[in-house]
């Protein structure tokens, strides 16, 4: 089936198989691998992206469901030596260790701290469970996005 | 894992989605948000010929108010509920509860309540609400009762060429309360919770479905009972199994202490013990 999407502001479009996941799309049709593949049953949230804005599943939504859709992944939110606000946070709380969840987190804390809401850390901790980090215990991670909402 | 092939409809409107229902029912799943149907395939549990994705279906996504109801299309997300102020504050207070907001921003009402697992919370709030189920398909609409639309663990009373069209709920608050308790933490799945709303008292997670309590109901309804009496009716009423990582035992009476609790929540206010 033909998917046409936007992915960090450039268009895309292609023909797709109708069980290919997004998650999948992004990485090896696109070579988006920043969106990693942890656990493909919605559960680990590494691969989560924003679709329309809202923080989802990218390995629960197939990517013909995405047709239309605007898209951003971390290769959207910065790049070396220019890193978004909430990027330059996590380095300096030294929020990872192997980086595998990172991509999710960011994108998890993008939604967030778009709500305009300030959040207790306790909030945040409840917030940003959807996510699993193996490395750091999150008290880094939490830090960093509590910080960024000043 | 990835995904077994399968043939994928889009169907725009609610009629074409009932014609291939009709025509593949048997054969074909309906995909609402994907938070369950997209694991289960990829796990390879379901082998769907066909998929049906419903999330171009606009009018399942409505929500309206008429005679003292609310009817909530069955596409309508989690989301969209969590902060709906026509909603009944049990739906408003449940619906935090429901996986993570990575999920409840795909996930919907009708998706849970035809997956119908035992740990979700949708079925018991459904079932405190006295919630009404319509069903369409191209022979016509039916109305069934949450009780009866409910028929075990992952099955409903839904015939195959059917759809979940609407979920229809009471307006207005009652005293309302709802409460779970999880592994890890706001997110995870519910191990045992229970839901109140008015005198109506249903528990989740216990057993293979949701269930209302009848007995605690009617000591409710005279009025008396502490929250120990009502604890202990419950325990003896609730249908507890035993479970991978929980004791039947365990359950029955983790299941029954949230029931003393929401029933106080809902006494006094705010909904949440």
């Amino acid at each position: 089936m033909k998917v046409t999407v936007s992915v960090n502001g450039r268009p895309w479009s292609g023909e797709v198989p109708a069980r290919l996941t997004l998650s999948d799309l992004l990485r090896d049709r696109l070579g988006l691998t920043g969106t990693h593949v942890g656990c493909e049953q919605g559960a680990c949230g590494a691969c989560t992206v924003l679709a329309d804005g809202e923080a989802v599943r990218s390995c629960l939504l197939l990517a013909v469901q995405a047709d239309g859709m605007q898209l951003t992944t971390v290769e959207g939110m910065g790049a070396p030596g220019r890193l978004s606000s909430l990027q330059a946070a996590l380095l300096r709380h030294r929020a990872f260790q192997c980086g595998f969840c990172t991509p999710g987190f960011l994108i998890s804390a993008t939604e967030i701290l778009g709500s305009g809401r300030r959040y207790s850390r306790q909030e945040l901790r409840e917030l940003l469970s959807g996510n699993l980090c193996r490395c750091t215990g999150y008290e880094p991670i939490v830090e960093a996005v509590f910080e960024c909402q000043r | 894992m990835k995904l077994p092939p399968f043939e994928y409809h889009r169907p725009a409107v609610l009629e074409e989605a009932l014609g291939i229902m009709a025509e593949h029912g048997d054969q074909a799943r309906p995909l609402a948000g994907g938070q369950s149907l997209v694991p289960l395939l990829a796990m390879r549990r379901v082998r769907p010929s066909h998929v049906v994705d419903l999330h171009r279906v606009a009018e399942l996504q409505r929500i309206s108010v008429a005679g003292g109801r609310v009817r909530i299309g069955a596409m309508a997300r989690q989301r969209d509920l969590e902060h709906d102020p026509r909603m009944p504050g049990l739906v408003r207070a449940a619906i935090p509860h429901i996986g993570h907001f990575q999920i409840r921003n795909r996930g919907t009402v009708g998706g849970s309540l035809c997956h119908l697992d035992p740990a979700a919370e949708w079925p018991a709030v459904a079932l405190a609400l006295d919630a009404v189920m319509v069903a369409a398909s191209v022979r016509g609409r039916r109305e069934i009762a949450a009780d009866d639309f409910m028929l075990g663990p992952q099955t409903t009373a839904l015939e195959p060429d059917e759809l979940l069209v609407e979920v229809i709920v009471p307006l207005g608050d009652e005293g309302f309360g709802f409460a779970e308790v999880t592994r890890r933490g706001v997110g995870d799945f519910a191990l045992v919770g229970a839901a109140c709303h008015g005198s109506a008292v249903a528990v989740f997670g216990a057993g293979p479905r949701a269930q209302r309590l009848t007995a605690v109901e009617e000591l409710l309804r005279s009025g008396s009972g502490s929250r120990g009496e009502i604890a202990a009716l419950a325990a003896t009423e609730i249908q507890a199994t035993d479970e991978l990582h929980t004791s039947a035992r365990y359950r029955r009476e983790v299941a029954a202490r949230l029931v003393g609790a929401v029933v106080d929540a809902s006494q006094t206010s705010g909904g949440l013990p």
